[in-house]
């Protein structure tokens, strides 16, 4: 195993009576591109800030090589931010906000010019150096940004939804500029974001909080395809999730019975349920198949259409079943075209056991 | 008066005199009228008079209209203007020094350190001196700093003093501050408090110490509202009769009381015009530099 760079050890941060950080236990590791998701009041940011020293853990250690890093304060760290709002400063040219951090060491002026030309060099902007914050698009901001924070050459970047503000093109360009420089320098990311596909896109473990506790950490696939709950099936991807009762278990897989009958579904390594309890599984919306005549056997729910949203190759299809339930089918688009649906039309949805995903009760 | 863009540009319909008239007393200019004539009647008429009569002279203590340098030759030759001219800018700029000084970590706690309904409050707390006369503000001084006052009697206690403080340039500093002092922390409190505070974390973050980031960060960003609080203070305080007369002792005189000196001896109102054109010219100055400091921006 790699040496952790940053661990988290039951750390609580509490502003008033409000907690926004519950208990949290997680290792960074040296390298390590890791994503911090969830939706907005979650806690990512204070976790962030509390990895920069802007907050102090109300309980708990943060702890970084070992060091516990509770009071130490955010200027006697090296653990630069790159901020949501940029947060560049309007008073100094570009290249006088990326010397900032090496004036602030102490850096002499020829010195830190050149690093600073030479950061704002690889980020492809140097012809910028010399132009007020105020003139430069947002895209250049970023790349501003970005310089500023690593013209230290810190070990850790923390980065707080920084392609919040741009458009589509930019945050895809941005995104690949990121991971390459991260793979570059091989220093450790922490990004914080709510955007799934940025997560996802980039990150080499990804963890999801809700309401200031971690719903799950683990690689982006192991996310999408292995929710650990129900929040998580439901914030990541587009997922079905069907509740009932345990009416038998057997072996490796579960009979669970909900208002849509019995349906079968593989247990994967979860620990064995006993006949009674509540249970539920996820159903990835891609890995559903959709007829229109009735299957012979296996997991089947009769649905009617209800609407679809066409974003190009695939198509979602919001179906609605006996009970009143939504389910939700990707399907490619071409599919679609063959199969002659009608709006209200009676279809199947049918998969295989092995593909539903078992998650317990909550 | 300015003749609307579409008149400029498009003169494809004949203008008679007649109608640019009709043109020029729009509804929107005659909304700005008052205005305008409130300022001619009031200021720009006023200042013109002022100017004219500095060339005035007096005969037999009456005063007669003329245009003669007498009165401007003899005053700017005088040592007694020019030191009194010293003084009054020598302690509006203290008082100015003193003043920014002593209320910025009071403005900068009101606009960082607390929340914001303390602040809504202090603001109101700090406008309400407003409400008392300034003058009887400046007697109730003579209580604190007389010989036999509050101070010198706590200092007594411990064996220091009597000091001297009333009829002393301190008295007209003490003064100057009790004019200006709240306004300043107001006009402070309100430029820091729109600072964007992640800013200031960003500096910390890039490891700026919290004493340098003052400097570094909230000096620089407050910039605008800093100089005019400093612009307003150094103007009240320059132009101040009260202070330096009632707790300054008037000796040696500044500018305004120099002013009321000269026409109370012999009906000198020519030669107190000359004073007040020299006041005003100083505090255009003055104005404008700082103005053009506040709003001045990086050209590239």
């Amino acid at each position: 195993m790699a040496d952790a760079l940053v661990e988290f050890d039951s750390v609580v941060k509490k502003f008033g009576d409000f907690t926004a950080v519950e208990r949290m236990n997680f290792t960074i590791d040296e390298g390590e591109f890791v994503a911090i998701m969830g939706p907005s009041g979650c806690g990512k940011t204070t976790t962030l800030r509390m990895l920069a020293g802007l907050e102090e853990p109300s309980e708990g250690e943060v702890r970084m090589q070992g060091r516990v890093m509770n009071a130490v304060p955010a200027h006697e760290r090296d653990t630069p931010l790159v901020w949501q709002s940029l947060a560049l400063f309007p008073f100094l040219n570009a290249r006088e906000n990326v010397e900032f951090g090496l004036q602030m060491r102490g850096v002499d002026a020829a010195a830190r010019r050149k690093k600073a030309l030479d950061w704002l060099d690889r980020l492809e902007i140097g012809e910028f150096a010399e132009r007020n914050i105020s003139s430069l698009s947002g895209g250049q901001k970023q790349r501003v940004a970005l310089a500023r924070s690593l013209v230290t050459e810190p070990r850790i970047l923390l980065l707080d939804e920084p392609l919040s503000a741009l458009d589509a093109n930019l945050v895809i360009r941005m995104q690949s500029m990121l991971t390459r420089l991260q793979r570059e320098l091989g220093i450790t990311f922490v990004y914080v974001t709510h955007s799934q596909s940025e997560a996802f896109a980039m990150a080499d473990r990804v963890v999801i909080m809700s309401r200031g506790r971690i719903a799950q950490i683990g690689a982006p696939k192991d996310i999408y395809r292995a929710p650990d709950n129900r929040f998580v099936a439901e914030f990541v991807g587009r997922n079905n999730i069907i509740s009932g009762k345990i009416k038998s278990s057997s072996g490796k897989s579960v009979l669970i019975n909900g208002s849509l009958g019995d349906f079968k579904v593989s247990l994967g390594g979860r620990a064995k349920p006993s006949p009674g309890d509540e249970g539920s599984f996820v159903i990835a919306a891609d890995l559903v198949h959709l007829s229109s005549k009735k299957p012979r056997a296996g997991n089947q729910i009769e649905c009617s259409l209800i609407s679809e949203e066409f974003i190009g190759s695939v198509v979602t299809l919001f179906l609605e079943a006996k009970d009143g339930s939504e389910f939700k089918v990707q399907i490619q688009e071409r599919e679609l075209a063959d199969m002659d649906l009608k709006h209200m039309g009676k279809v199947f949805v049918s998969w295989d056991p092995e593909r539903a995903h078992y998650i317990g009760a909550d | 008066m300015p003749v609307s863009e579409q008149n400029t540009q498009l003169p494809l319909v004949e203008t008679t005199p007649k109608r640019r008239f009709a043109r020029l007393l729009t509804f929107k200019d005659a909304l700005r009228l008052p205005i305008i004539i409130w300022q001619a009647l009031f200021f720009i008429a006023p200042l013109i008079f002022m100017v004219a009569m500095s060339f005035f002279i007096v005969r037999n203590y009456r005063m007669t209209e003329a245009f003669e340098m007498k009165n401007w030759l003899k005053m700017m030759s005088r040592d007694y203007f020019w030191d009194s001219y010293g003084l009054t800018i020598g302690l509006a700029t203290l008082a100015t020094l003193v003043v920014m000084t002593v209320a910025f970590p009071a403005a900068y706690t009101l606009a960082f350190r607390v929340s914001e309904n303390t602040r809504r409050w202090a603001v109101f707390l700090l406008i309400i001196p407003f409400f008392t006369s300034y003058l009887v503000r400046i007697f109730s001084w003579y209580v604190i700093l007389a010989e036999s006052g509050v101070i010198n009697a706590m200092l007594g206690y411990i064996g220091l003093g009597p000091y001297i403080m009333l009829n002393t340039q301190f008295g007209t500093i003490v003064g100057y501050m009790t004019l200006t002092l709240p306004l300043v922390i107001i006009l402070q409190t309100l430029s820091l408090a729109n600072i964007d505070w992640s800013l200031v974390e960003a500096a910390h973050n890039l490891g700026c110490r919290p004493w340098r980031t003052v400097f570094c960060i909230v000096l620089p960003l407050a910039r605008t509202g800093l100089i005019i609080a400093a612009v307003f203070c150094f103007i009240l305080s320059f132009g101040d009769f009260v202070s330096p007369y009632y707790l300054g002792g008037s000796k040696p005189p500044t500018l305004p009381i120099l002013i009321v000196d000269t026409v109370k001896s012999g009906q000198q109102w020519p030669r107190a015009a000359v004073v007040a054109v020299v006041m005003m010219v100083t505090l255009f100055i003055v104005a404008f530099g700082g103005i053009a400091a506040a709003y001045r921006r990086r050209v590239r």
